[in-house]
């Protein structure tokens, strides 16, 4: 039933990300998305009495729900920009979409795997949803640091499809994509910085040079 | 399965062993040569990197023609293509270099990709990469996928060898290598896309029907008539070898082609005999070639130029260059008793006799093959007439020409060489043609040791038994003693030469200088008008009048038309082009729309699913 709540709350803060239009409330959400994501593991953890799930958790929590905001609340302090997400479409628009994106996943999930437990059927399409959800968000917002949280959802989402389909990935595999996770976060944190100093500002919109 | 022991995906056989004997045979004047070119053209830390490039390109050609497993094969054959790209761009301060390195990388791509598609439709029958089993893999498959597999083959070799219409590279890449590289590009190189023919088409895939060969035939005769033309219309003297260079190669497939369909017209004696042409001619192109190209590059090193309409006198600042360029001449225009004569001359033999011994329209068709290739000997002739000429012979035309001073000893050394080799290959052609006929035999699987192909007993089958008598020491005896007889006559009857310097009588003019001399153009003008259908030239001309009977300016220029390039290659790289411009729009520089073009196509692929 917990397992439920936990699920339920993750696409909730999904949900929550597309609507808000700062970006202060934006990494709040990922930070209460990655803790919820963090109780789901400690579950497993629990039920399947692991101690590798165990160290996951410890390291999901230490990692995306305090460093990783916190080095984003850092970056948006520093680089003085305004508050705003830079949303392309409106919160209203944007929550219709990621929910047909959500009705889509389940669509899919429903014809792809005929998963007997009603409960791993239902974290696989959550799971889905917010990798989706993830990738709605680096289309249709502005502001670069976007862009590095819906990346990070859709790595939530992948964690969780890990998790619902296989119990989640082999342990070194895990420990390597948190590391992956933690150098890309201050690499383009340091990318976004040094974007700002150059062109004043952090519209990926505005960036257009590079083409063919 | 994958794994491979290298040492083992190399092997010698008596073709292999050919074709490594032609490498080492031009490779190493080459070698010798390009010590003295690259000092002063270039810095030391590019003359070391011309060595590397050198002996890279070397050791590839070789593991090319070494190779007994499909997949090394490719890899080599790819090394070799990129080595040489590396040496095309050597120069690669002059944008006409890098330009050249394009076209020739795309066309060599190409070429490699209908390579890989064929070796990859026999690994789907074999299961294997190695030859032997490709081999007998090959034996089993349907009639038509051989066809297809042929086809690829020869597209991909083709291009490689430049036969005509795959040949627009040939003519950019060669010239704009340092010249050794052009001998060995030229002189070696292409021949190993002959080498692959021979190797993949004959050996391994096996002559499926006679049309294969007449496919070849026609090519090679077609490849050998524009090669020849284009020539002759050529002043950069480099590009004008370049060009000599698809004429030769289809000289050389002339042979390859009969020899294929001979097998198939059950005549195996004549099949090794049109082999042993094929195979001679390639030996001796890559001599005389490999000559002409050093001696171009003596030239252009003594000049720092490559039209020959700014050349002239030179015999007399570079002797030694003259007479080795006279040699290579002389033997790529087929005079005997050079070894281009005896080549040529076997290949004719081996249609005429292919002609007695075939059915009707086969006749017919080598006649009109036979006939190509006299031709094409006599267009070469007045190629190297003007070549020579122009370059060589009269009063120098530019001030380049006139300050020319012969080349330093190790060049020298390697064209005289080279001469030596094409006399040699001339005067010993008996030899020869036994070591080829053990070769040719071989590539056929047909035991030779009963056919007896002396020169000067030549007899080919019983009933055209003493048919054919041919023996280049004599024909040179014979040569001798009539010049020196004539020598000896006049002499006799004229008495001693006095020599008598005087003006050229010049109309009254009393102004003759270098500008008034015959020109490369000139020269190749009844052949402009002659083939005008095929090279549909044009001119431009420019008068600058005083008065209706005063003109004060007058400037010609003529040009020709360059077929292949506009009405084939220049369609299809407008149509690319386009596709391309086309394409761009979708990539605007918004990383928001690229991310976009992720996202949609996950969502495509979701409904995608859904529909099944």
């Amino acid at each position: 039933m917990s397992m439920g709540i936990f699920l339920s709350a993750v696409l909730l803060m999904a949900f929550s990300m597309v609507t808000s239009k700062r970006l202060n409330a934006l990494i709040r959400a990922f930070s209460a998305q990655s803790f919820f994501l963090f109780l789901i593991t400690v579950f497993f953890a629990v039920r399947e009495k692991s101690l590798e799930l165990c160290v996951v958790a410890v390291l999901l929590f230490a990692i995306k729900v305090i460093t990783i905001p916190h080095l984003l609340f850092r970056i948006v302090k520093k680089i003085k920009t305004d508050e705003g997400a830079g949303l392309i479409v409106n919160p209203t628009l944007s929550l219709f979409i990621a929910m047909f994106l959500a009705y889509l996943a389940y669509l899919f999930t429903g014809r792809l795997l005929p998963l007997q437990d009603r409960m791993q059927e239902a974290a696989f399409v959550i799971a889905l949803a917010v990798t989706l959800i993830g990738l709605f968000l680096m289309v249709f917002r502005m502001k670069a640091i976007a862009q590095i949280i819906g990346l990070l959802v859709m790595e939530n989402g992948l964690f969780l499809i890990a998790s619902a389909v296989s119990g989640g990935m082999p342990f070194f595999v895990e420990i390597a994509i948190f590391f992956d996770i933690f150098v890309c976060v201050i690499i383009l944190g340091m990318f976004v910085y040094k974007i700002n100093k150059v062109f004043t500002h952090i519209d990926v919109n505005k960036l257009r040079e590079l083409r063919g | 399965m994958l794994y491979f022991n290298i040492i083992r995906s190399f092997s010698l056989d008596p073709l292999s062993v050919f074709f490594l004997a032609v490498i080492a045979l031009v490779c190493l004047p080459s070698a010798i040569y390009s010590t003295s070119y690259l000092k002063g053209h270039y810095s030391a830390k590019k003359i070391i990197l011309g060595w590397i490039g050198l002996s890279a390109f070397v050791f590839s050609m070789m593991l090319v023609v070494t190779a007994n497993n499909a997949f090394c094969f490719i890899i080599v054959w790819e090394l070799m293509s990129l080595v040489s790209y590396f040496l095309v761009i050597f120069d690669s301060e002059h944008e006409k270099s890098v330009q050249a390195g394009i076209i020739y990388i795309v066309m060599t791509h190409i070429g490699t990709a209908f390579i890989i598609g064929a070796i990859l439709v026999m690994y789907k029958y074999a299961l294997s990469f190695d030859f032997a089993a490709l081999k007998q893999a090959c034996a089993l498959m349907p009639p038509r996928i051989k066809d297809l597999t042929f086809i690829l083959l020869l597209i991909g070799f083709g291009t490689k060898a430049g036969i005509v219409p795959l040949h627009i590279w040939l003519p950019y890449a060669h010239p704009q290598a340092p010249s050794h590289i052009s001998s060995l590009m030229s002189g070696v190189m292409i021949k190993t896309a002959i080498y692959g023919i021979i190797r993949f088409a004959i050996m391994i895939l096996g002559i499926n029907s006679a049309w294969w060969g007449s496919v070849i035939l026609v090519i090679a005769a077609i490849s050998c008539l524009v090669g020849v033309i284009y020539a002759l219309m050529e002043h950069d003297i480099k590009k004008l070898l370049a060009y000599h260079s698809v004429e030769n190669i289809g000289i050389i497939l002339l042979g390859v082609g009969a020899s294929m369909l001979f097998v198939k017209l059950n005549l195996p004696v004549l099949a090794v005999f049109a082999m042993v042409a094929g195979l001679y001619h390639l030996v001796n192109h890559a001599i005389f070639k490999g000559l002409l190209f050093l001696c171009a590059g003596s030239v252009y090193k003594a000049t720092g130029k490559r039209d020959i309409e700014k050349f002239g006198g030179l015999i007399k600042t570079m002797p030694w260059t003259a007479g080795a360029f006279l040699i290579g001449s002389m033997a790529i225009s087929a005079l005997p008793p050079l070894n281009g004569f005896v080549s040529e001359w076997l290949t004719l033999q081996a249609f005429f006799l292919g002609m007695l011994s075939s059915p009707v329209g086969i006749k017919i068709f080598m006649g009109i093959l036979a006939a190509i290739l006299a031709l094409t000997g006599g267009l070469a002739a007045a190629c190297f007439v003007k070549a020579f000429g122009i370059t060589f012979l009269a009063m120098p035309r530019s001030k380049y020409a006139a300050d020319a001073k012969e080349v330093p000893f190790s060049m020298k050394f390697a064209m005289v060489f080279l001469s030596i080799l094409t006399v040699v290959f001339g005067l010993g052609s008996s030899v020869i043609i036994k070591l080829l006929t053990r070769v040719s035999a071989d590539v056929f699987a047909i035991d030779a040791k009963a056919m007896n192909f002396t020169l000067n007993n030549f007899v080919l089958c019983p009933k055209q038994a003493g048919g054919i008598y041919l023996s280049t020491p004599i024909i040179a005896l014979a040569l001798f003693l009539f010049m020196g007889v004539t020598i000896l006559a006049l002499y006799l009857i004229l008495g001693k030469a006095k020599r008598r310097t005087g003006r050229t009588w010049d109309c009254g003019y009393y102004k003759l200088d270098s500008r008034t001399e015959y020109t490369a153009t000139a020269f190749s003008k009844p052949f402009r008008i002659a083939f005008d259908f095929f090279l549909l030239p044009y001119r431009k001309t420019e008068k600058i009048r005083e008065s209706f009977y005063h003109i004060k300016s007058f400037k010609y220029e003529t040009h020709t038309t360059s077929v292949f390039k506009i009405y084939i290659y220049e369609p299809v790289v407008k149509l690319i082009l386009r596709t391309a411009t086309a394409l761009k729009k979708m990539q605007p520089g918004s990383i928001h729309l690229y991310i976009a073009y992720i996202f949609i196509t996950i969502l495509a692929l979701i409904i995608f699913m859904n529909k099944f």
